[in-house]
């Protein structure tokens, strides 16, 4: 809807889409890096920009069930992560409205 | 006022001289006895015999004598002319005479003398103004002080400006011993530290070898020319105005007010005719022949038009949407929007994004488009892609092509501008510039370019290094310095103005905002910004100061852009998240017009056509552009159909699907 330009992050570290550089998150928004994606380390962002969310899907992930959305690069298009929607294991709720940014999908960005 | 019946004896005199600025008529009022021959210049050719009271050449079709027991004095209670008391007689009596006078009615300028008891100028001032004119400086001189020139500084320049004339009309007439004489004890005394250079100046023209150059050198027209009348006119500075009235007062202050009047006038846009404006009635232009109909709507793309561009000779529009593709169309040039042809003659698919901007070349020959970081040149005859530019690694979001011609101007969210020339070779690059440049504007002058964007944090670990590269427009980054993590900060926003040739940064300002959008004036004054939320700014940039805010429009979320519209730039238009196009008087800020007809979503953009000033199109969200004109044009034929004007029906044409709000009908109705 409308045009928009995509943002730009200011911090000591700034990750982006590998495929075509779009900042995605600092590293102040970095809560966790003990996260394991489909492609090997994924890191948990308090924010993260530049992302589509797609739909709601329940998964079961090795913390238990979960509502998650894929969320892709707005430029590129390619899955980068995920975005928990809900949990529904009372000691997974903290992760509820961050997301998932795989490492390898990542680059830093300067 | 009725002229008492003159005596028999209307003999009129035309002894005196007829240059209408000069001769005080209180000398003809005391020479009581003329009985001349009555052959006046200037083509009076009535013959006036002895014994005839009335004249029929005349005017003011009375006989007048000259003799002052004729003309009875009339004398009015009060001062002022009128019951306000701003308007005082004596002046307003003045300003008639002279006005009399400067068009060639002496006797009734003479009359009116007598009549008021109101002279125009004392004598000393019609001699002094004869001085002038003949050249007889050192009288003039004399008359200074005694006309009121008693500040020591101000005689001094007066006596300064008399000298320098006489010293180049000296150099003129090749009497250069005298002129050196007048540099030496008339010039050279007077002249106070800062006339010092213009004395280097005024020594060196010693050296021109013959009148023409010294005219040229001097940018000085001559003893024969205006010269002595513009010394005359600077002269006035020193003077006081009520004892040396400023030459055509009257016609200055008519000026004034028809300029106030065109100030006034809200929806003015036609072209100023002469023979249309008349000093009985205040001039007023009426909303019917402002742009506010859609009279086409063209629908093509598949996805949300983002901006538009006319082309410079107003024939062709360009329009840039979302599904990636950007099309040329062609609008027809007749009158009637009816037999208009809108086709679109070229869809430009080889975008591999959505595209944000674009621009035409000066002679309309190339279109420039933006896609993401990608720039692309094309043929507009042909509609074949020339070359695509991949210098920059971010969005392209402003492209202006140079209006000296020497190429075009790229702006974008990487911190480049870049200057291309005509083929599209690379000709210069500015890196690592303040902000991110959400988009660029380059002055019809060629003096400056005005770029908008977001202000640029550079990572605090580089610390001094990380600025280096960066020109002198950002402030100190506050909270940086100690190297602590600093949270994502919303970026500052700013209006940086850059000298075009050196790339000097002449202003950085910083803006609260978003600012999505900069236009510039035709005249080079001023620049039109959206900032978000919900606001435009229009910034002067001689003053360098905020001179007016519009507001009524939705901006929060978009890209929206505005423009200058209408003949002299008279309005301000702008697109708008709330589906409406807003219309604005420039110079007073008023809210013309809320235009409504696009579908659902942002108007992004608004264009006015530079050719035809009462048209102007729109694009937006719901994938359509449309063109707006004056109800003038298109009523005639709505009316016709019995279709409101607001309303218009949709009949397919065919052609590239383009939708025409009426029947299409070829001839009459």
């Amino acid at each position: 809807m409308g045009m928009k330009y995509r943002r730009y992050l200011a911090g000591e570290r700034i990750y982006g889409c590998s495929k075509c550089k779009t900042h995605l998150a600092t590293i102040h928004s970095m809560i966790s890096r003990a996260f394991n994606g489909q492609h090997g380390r994924a890191y948990l962002f308090d924010g993260v920009v530049n992302v589509i969310e797609g739909e709601p899907n329940d998964r079961q992930m090795t913390t238990g069930n979960h509502t998650v959305r894929d969320i892709f690069c707005v430029k590129c298009a390619t899955v980068l992560g995920w975005k928990y929607d809900r949990a529904y294991e009372q000691s997974q709720q903290y992760k509820e409205g961050k997301y998932i940014l795989e490492r390898n999908l990542l680059v830093d960005v300067q | 006022m009725r002229i008492p019946e003159p005596d028999n004896q209307s003999n009129l005199s035309s002894s005196y001289d007829f240059v209408p600025e000069a001769g005080p008529s209180c000398v003809t009022l005391d020479k009581a006895s003329h009985s001349n021959g009555i052959n006046k210049e200037n083509g009076y050719s009535a013959p006036v015999s002895n014994g005839t009271t009335s004249n029929g050449s005349l005017t003011m079709g009375n006989g007048l004598a000259k003799h002052s027991s004729s003309i009875t004095r009339v004398s009015l209670p009060g001062t002022t002319l009128y019951d306000d008391p701003y308007l005082d007689r004596e002046e307003f009596v003045r300003l008639v005479i002279q006005s009399l006078r400067d068009v060639g009615y002496i006797e009734s300028a003479a009359t009116l003398e007598a009549e008021s008891g109101y002279s125009l100028e004392a004598p000393e001032v019609s001699e002094f103004r004869q001085h002038i004119l003949r050249g007889a400086w050192a009288d003039a001189e004399l008359l200074l002080v005694e006309l009121g020139v008693t500040d020591t500084d101000a005689l001094v320049d007066a006596r300064f400006l008399i000298g320098k004339q006489k010293y180049l009309e000296l150099l003129e007439a090749r009497k250069t011993t005298a002129a050196l004489q007048v540099l030496r004890n008339d010039l050279a005394p007077y002249s106070t530290t800062s006339d010092q250079e213009e004395l280097h100046v005024l020594s060196s023209l010693m050296m021109c070898s013959d009148p023409q150059d010294l005219r040229r050198r001097a940018s000085w027209d001559g003893a024969s020319g205006i010269s002595r009348r513009q010394l005359l006119d600077d002269l006035q500075h020193y003077i006081p105005s009520s004892t040396m009235i400023p030459q055509r007062r009257f016609s200055t202050l008519l000026t004034q007010s028809r300029e106030y009047q065109r100030h006034r006038c809200l929806y003015h846009n036609s072209l100023v005719d002469p023979s249309s404006s008349s000093l009985f009635s205040d001039h007023t232009c009426d909303k019917e022949s402002f742009p506010r109909i859609t009279t086409t709507i063209l629908e093509v793309h598949s996805d949300e038009v983002w901006n538009v561009a006319w082309s410079h000779d107003g024939t062709h529009l360009a329009s840039a949407s979302k599904d990636k593709t950007a099309i040329i169309w062609r609008i027809g040039l007749e009158a009637e929007p009816s037999s208009r042809d809108c086709i679109a003659e070229f869809i430009l698919r080889d975008h591999p994004y959505p595209l944000g901007c674009l621009a035409w070349s000066l002679d309309d020959s190339i279109l420039s488009t933006s896609a993401d970081h990608l720039i692309l040149l094309w043929n507009t005859k042909t509609g074949a892609l020339m070359k695509t530019l991949e210098n920059h690694a971010e969005t392209v979001s402003a492209l202006v092509w140079l209006p000296d011609g020497s190429g075009f101007m790229s702006g974008s969210l990487d911190r480049k501008i870049i200057l291309w020339d005509m083929e599209g070779e690379l000709r210069e690059s500015w890196n690592d510039i303040a902000i991110r440049v959400t988009d660029a504007a380059v002055t019809p002058d060629v003096r400056r370019l005005v770029a908008v964007g977001m202000g640029y944090n550079p990572p605090p670990a580089l610390g001094t290094l990380g600025r280096a590269n960066v020109r002198d427009a950002s402030p100190p980054i506050v909270s940086n310095g100690n190297g602590s993590a600093v949270g994502p900060r919303s970026p500052e926003n700013r209006m940086i103005i850059y000298d075009l040739k050196t790339g000097q940064v002449e202003l950085s300002v910083h803006m609260e905002g978003e600012l999505t959008s900069v236009k510039i004036s035709e005249d080079s004054r001023y620049a039109l910004i959206n900032h978000a939320p919900d606001e435009i700014h229009l910034w002067d940039l001689e003053e360098f100061r905020l001179a007016r805010k519009f507001t009524g429009q939705r901006q929060g979320h978009h890209v929206i852009r505005s423009c200058f519209g209408g003949i002299d730039g008279n309005f301000v238009i702008s697109g708008s998240e709330d589906r409406n196009v807003y219309v604005w008087h420039r110079d007073t800020g008023t809210l013309l017009e809320v235009l409504g007809g696009h579908g659902l979503g942002s108007v992004n953009s608004v264009a006015w056509n530079p050719r035809n000033k009462r048209m102007f199109a729109s694009c937006s969200d719901d994938n359509t552009i449309r063109v707006w004109e004056a109800p003038v044009s298109a009523g005639e034929l709505l009316r016709g159909f019995g279709i409101s004007a607001s309303e218009p029906e949709m009949f397919g044409k065919g052609k590239g699907k383009v939708k025409q709000p009426w029947a299409y009908h070829d001839g009459g109705f």
